[in-house]
């Protein structure tokens, strides 16, 4: 099959997924003298989940397909989704460097490196990425955390 | 209850109520005329802020931003020709045009007054109606509910864009997330994979931010050469709003103003269908009902009021919705359900009788939201025209990381920006894949209740026919089923098939029997009522011919 059906490999990764959950239930703690068990319910989801998802299966294997699953070369679907990407991988780094650098100053990093990444990057560009980055970064978390006295997470570095 | 509503005034209007309102509101006008920022977005980046504040305080706050933002959402419909928000896409259809022609600021004046008119009409019926709607909501057991929640999901699924199927799998998989943790009844730990971090589930506020402000945001950042040019090139001229000609022209149009508060106040009581789908249906009637359709679209005074009523009249039937039965009337409902939540008060159709001042409070600061948005607009359109000249990218970025600060500050612990990320990913990932968020948030919000309702219905009778022969139970099990079909209904339709003709007919048939076993000489009488026009309607469509909508 050298075309690939969006929604048919989508619906088989969810079929899956419920599959994995549904076996998860069988390890649920069973609790004496309850009348409906833990395991119910998320049993009663998943079940639902499941026949919903035959239907989808079903619907995508006969209905002709609008979007077809084509060799792209990696940097064409680099390009497409770059700047989500980049704010994904960013915020990911933020949550890792935060234990180090605490809230203000991985915020800090966070917001103009990937303004940086994202926008342009000429002398100007970069005083308004950093003006914004400290005034807005710090200007929040200054309001939470003397505003309204939120202690903010600290880094073991900083 | 004059004493509840005193100390609800009292409790409104006090300086510092009335100084976060006013914010609300402010920044409601600005986000709502941001394209791509939505209404829901808004909102919930303001929770954070009310977790300090009385719910008294916080809800006048959301309410603040939630009016402000129907209205906001005009400016870049009339001065850019982009809705800032999804309730004012049929407001460009008109207003651009009117602001093209040379008359922007009737155009703004237009949407500023319908909106205004249109909000204190549904807050008017919102007085009247929502307690009357919760006496109704104290004859639900279990079974019900439970089916109103149920019905709630299909609805949500059916209005929402794309494909029903993929909005249903949508719904449940928002029950599944709701599932993971420990169960309210038992407390044992349910489909955490032995990750301790999961034990206590997943908290709504990060679930809920990831899904629509932290996916919604990448999404609107995907285009690299849009992000980075701002929204306006030039500098605007300072607009002067048309008051006076504004005012006639929508006491002109009365009819347009009450037809479409109608049908936004409808919408807004149906689960889970919001001001995006009233906006449009309040157009397209007024249009069909016009007597000059052909000049919709070139800039008539009908389509702006029609457009901006009926989003404002949305509100007011979505806290009908909210404050009668517990069930969110729309995305921003869903959000003000979790905010009561996390001040332990649960709304169900007790709610205005256990809690009367903050239901009276939430009323009056709806009135008082409408009167703000009206003083404030001017100003506001200001601030809009100075934000439109910064790029995308610069206040995306910024708004992420709020996102993160705004998340921590919940229970002060970082799982809880990582589920933020988790679940910005999936949304991306599901709008990108044509699978819509708000019948998966509404399943993250409903699902605890619907599991709790299951169970007092086990507990109380091993009969499993009561879910579908109590009269409640059956009214919404209908009302499900139809939603279900409505998408199929609408697609038989356009394609001229005769079966879609008695579509409304079997509908209403089909509502009058649970009427009918409510009892009662009203619900009997009603019930014939809608059994007598049932088979009138079946008779008139045999007759008609075909005809496409």
């Amino acid at each position: 099959m050298k075309r690939l059906n969006r929604d048919t490999v989508t619906a088989v990764l969810l079929l899956l997924f419920c599959g994995l959950l549904f076996q998860q239930t069988f390890f649920v703690r069973k609790v004496p003298f309850s009348i409906m068990g833990s395991e119910v319910w998320p049993r009663v989801v998943l079940s639902a989940l499941f026949i919903l998802l035959l239907i989808y299966l079903f619907k995508s294997l006969i209905t002709p397909p609008k979007d077809i699953i084509e060799k792209r070369p990696l940097k064409v679907w680099l390009d497409m989704y770059r700047n989500p990407l980049l704010c994904f991988g960013m915020f990911f780094l933020f949550l890792i460097s935060l234990p180090y650098f605490g809230m203000l100053i991985s915020g800090i990093l966070f917001v103009f490196i990937t303004q940086t990444l994202i926008g342009s990057r000429d002398k100007r560009s970069l005083i308004l990425h950093a003006i914004v980055s400290v005034g807005a970064v710090g200007g929040m978390w200054a309001i939470f955390r003397f505003g309204l006295g939120v202690v903010m997470p600290a880094g073991s570095l900083f | 209850m004059f004493e509840n509503i005193y100390t609800a005034f009292g409790n409104v209007f006090t300086l510092y109520t009335l100084m976060l309102m006013a914010i609300g509101v402010l920044c409601g006008l600005v986000a709502g005329s941001i394209p791509g920022f939505t209404i829901t977005m808004a909102v919930v980046l303001t929770l954070p802020f009310t977790f300090g504040m009385s719910p008294i305080e916080g809800l006048s706050t959301m309410l603040g931003v939630y009016v402000g933002g129907l209205t906001g959402g005009m400016f870049s419909s009339a001065i850019i020709g982009i809705p800032g928000t999804p309730s004012a896409i049929s407001t460009t259809f008109d207003s651009f045009p009117m602001a093209r022609k040379g008359r922007p600021g009737l155009a703004l004046g237009l949407g500023l007054w319908a909106s205004f008119i249109g909000g204190i009409l549904s807050a008017i019926v919102l007085v009247f109606l929502a307690p009357t709607l919760a006496k109704i909501g104290l004859e639900f057991g279990p079974w019900d509910y439970f089916m109103l929640v149920c019905f709630a999901l299909t609805i949500a699924a059916s209005l929402s864009e794309g494909d029903l199927i993929k909005g249903l799998i949508s719904g449940v998989f928002g029950l599944v997330i709701a599932a993971v943790g420990e169960d309210a009844i038992n407390g044992a730990e349910r489909l955490t994979f032995g990750i301790e971090n999961l034990g206590s589930g997943f908290d709504f506020l990060p679930v809920l931010i990831g899904l629509f402000a932290f996916s919604q945001l990448l999404t609107d950042m995907s285009d690299s050469e849009a992000a980075k040019k701002p929204m306006t090139s030039k500098a605007q001229k300072v607009i002067r709003m048309e008051h006076i000609e504004s005012i006639r022209l929508c006491f002109k149009h009365w009819g347009t103003m009450i037809r479409s508060s109608s049908i936004g106040l409808f919408i807004g009581l149906l689960p889970a269908a919001g001001s995006s789908i009233s906006n449009i249906l309040a157009y397209d009637q007024e249009k069909k009902a016009s007597k000059h359709p052909e000049k919709f679209g070139t800039g008539v005074p009908e389509g702006i009021i029609a457009s901006e009523a009926s989003n404002n009249a949305t509100a007011g039937g979505a806290l009908i919705t909210m404050m009668a039965l517990g069930i969110p009337g729309d995305a921003v409902t869903a959000v003000m359900l979790g905010a009561l939540t996390i001040h332990n008060i649960a709304p169900s159709p007790t709610f205005i009788s256990t809690q009367p001042t903050l239901a009276y409070a939430i009323m009056i600061a709806y009135f008082l939201a409408n009167f703000m948005t009206l003083f404030f607009t001017s100003a506001s359109l200001r601030l809009f025209l100075l934000v439109t000249r910064i790029p995308l990218y610069i206040l995306g970025v910024v708004i992420l990381l709020y996102c993160a600060i705004g998340v921590f500050t919940l229970n002060n612990s970082t799982s809880d920006i990582w589920t933020l990320l988790i679940f910005g990913v999936l949304g991306f990932i599901m709008v990108r894949n044509g699978f819509p968020l708000t019948p998966m948030v509404l399943g993250v919000v409903l699902g605890p209740l619907a599991e709790i309702n299951l169970s007092r219905a086990i507990a109380t009778s091993d009969d499993l026919t009561l879910f579908f022969t109590r009269p409640w139970a059956l009214f919404f099990f209908v009302m499900a089923v139809f939603s279900v079909f409505f998408p199929v209904y609408q697609a038989a339709r356009n394609a001229q098939k005769r079966w879609a003709t008695y579509y409304a007919a079997a509908f209403i048939a089909c509502l009058a029997v649970p009427i009918i076993l409510m009892g009662g000489w009203f619900r009997t009488g009603l019930g014939i009522a809608f059994l007598v026009m049932a088979v009138l309607m079946f008779v008139k469509r045999s007759r008609a011919p075909i005809t496409t909508a």
